[in-house]
């Protein structure tokens, strides 16, 4: 292992006044923009096509028609949306 | 007093292979019968054997090499070339669902409405949390940086940060990924689009996670003070496989979140 002088004053630095700022900006931008959108969104007309909501088998958990992650207001059931 | 008259260790008697091998067995035959009987119990019993095994065999690998001092230069070296040979294993694995998700995307087919993304998929938008999420694992790989320095120039306190901020960030990325998925208006059930998207993006959560948890032990190993400036191949292991699931999410937003859009 090679000895860095000062190699991790250039890390720190990179890590404290780089990396992390553009984590805060990138999130402050990207909460603003989802934030807008979500004001305006509406969910897609239901359409029963064939290749989604696919259940050759059902889910091993509850009434077996539910994905693990199933969000109610944006994941339609086979049969159309719950609410 | 006089173990051995060479450089190598032969480790002494175990049960935790037997046992893991035991669990590795039980969790996945379990999960086939989940998925056919609809029962957990052998499912849930692999995993905590699994999950015991884990603990008690690094604790193990722990209390040999920092407190009985057996791991040698060259053991050391062996453990290098076990975690690249191991983390090569593990680029083969993901290969495998990138060459799945070109296998459907390059040619869509009539079921799907010959396009990509299929008729009816809602993408996220990649210049979106997609891309916070990349900015969020290119921070925490400048940040274990840091923590390495840090530990080679003996500054303690420089390293529990950067691990720590490294931590965050992963544990971030996790808290993300988990919104996104809640908030998706596609499933893992929607035609070849959610199937690949969601076996690719989740078995690359299930190493963050796992990335995360190998950081932590070793945050909570320093500051146990188990490693030293020039001896610390625990830390760099972890280091290296968070390194790996950087280059993973890399590839991963590259091809589904932005060509795949």
């Amino acid at each position: 292992m090679a000895s860095h002088q000062g190699g991790m004053l250039l890390w720190r630095r990179l890590a404290l006044f780089g990396a992390i700022p553009v984590v805060v900006l990138m999130t402050l931008k990207t909460a603003f923009e989802v934030s807008r959108e979500h004001a305006h969104h509406e969910r897609p007309p239901f359409i029963a096509y064939e290749h989604l909501r696919i259940r050759n088998k059902r889910f091993p958990w509850g009434d077996g028609q539910k994905s693990l992650f199933h969000n109610p207001h944006t994941n339609a059931l086979p049969t159309g949306y719950e609410e | 007093m006089i173990k051995s008259n060479h450089a190598f260790h032969l480790v002494d008697q175990s049960p935790w292979p037997l046992t893991g091998a035991l669990g590795a067995l039980m969790l996945t035959s379990g999960i086939v019968k989940w998925f056919h009987s609809f029962n957990m119990t052998l499912f849930i019993s692999g995993l905590i054997i699994l999950v015991l095994t884990s603990i008690q065999w690094w604790r193990d690998i722990s209390r040999e090499s920092t407190f009985q001092g057996l791991h040698t230069l060259v053991v050391a070296k062996g453990m290098r070339w076990g975690m690249i040979l191991f983390i090569t294993s593990e680029v083969l694995f993901f290969f495998s669902f990138f060459w799945a998700f070109f296998h459907s995307s390059l040619a869509p087919t009539m079921e799907i409405g010959l396009a990509w993304p299929p008729t009816g998929i809602q993408v996220f938008n990649p210049i979106q949390v997609p891309l916070l999420n990349t900015i969020i694992l290119l921070a925490s790989g400048v940040t274990v940086t840091w923590a390495h320095h840090g530990l080679m120039e003996n500054k303690f306190s420089q390293t529990l940060q950067g691990l720590m901020s490294t931590v965050i960030l992963g544990l971030y990325f996790t808290a993300l990924q988990a919104m996104e998925y809640i908030e998706a208006s596609f499933t893992i059930a929607d035609s070849a689009y959610g199937a690949t998207f969601f076996v690719a993006t989740g078995f690359h959560g299930l190493h963050v996670i796992i990335g995360t948890t190998f950081l932590i032990t070793c945050l909570l190993r320093h500051k146990s003070c188990h490693f030293s400036s020039t001896h610390h191949f625990g830390f760099e292991a972890a280091a290296w496989y968070w390194h790996f699931v950087d280059v993973v999410w890399l590839f991963l937003y590259m091809t589904i979140y932005w060509w795949g859009s």
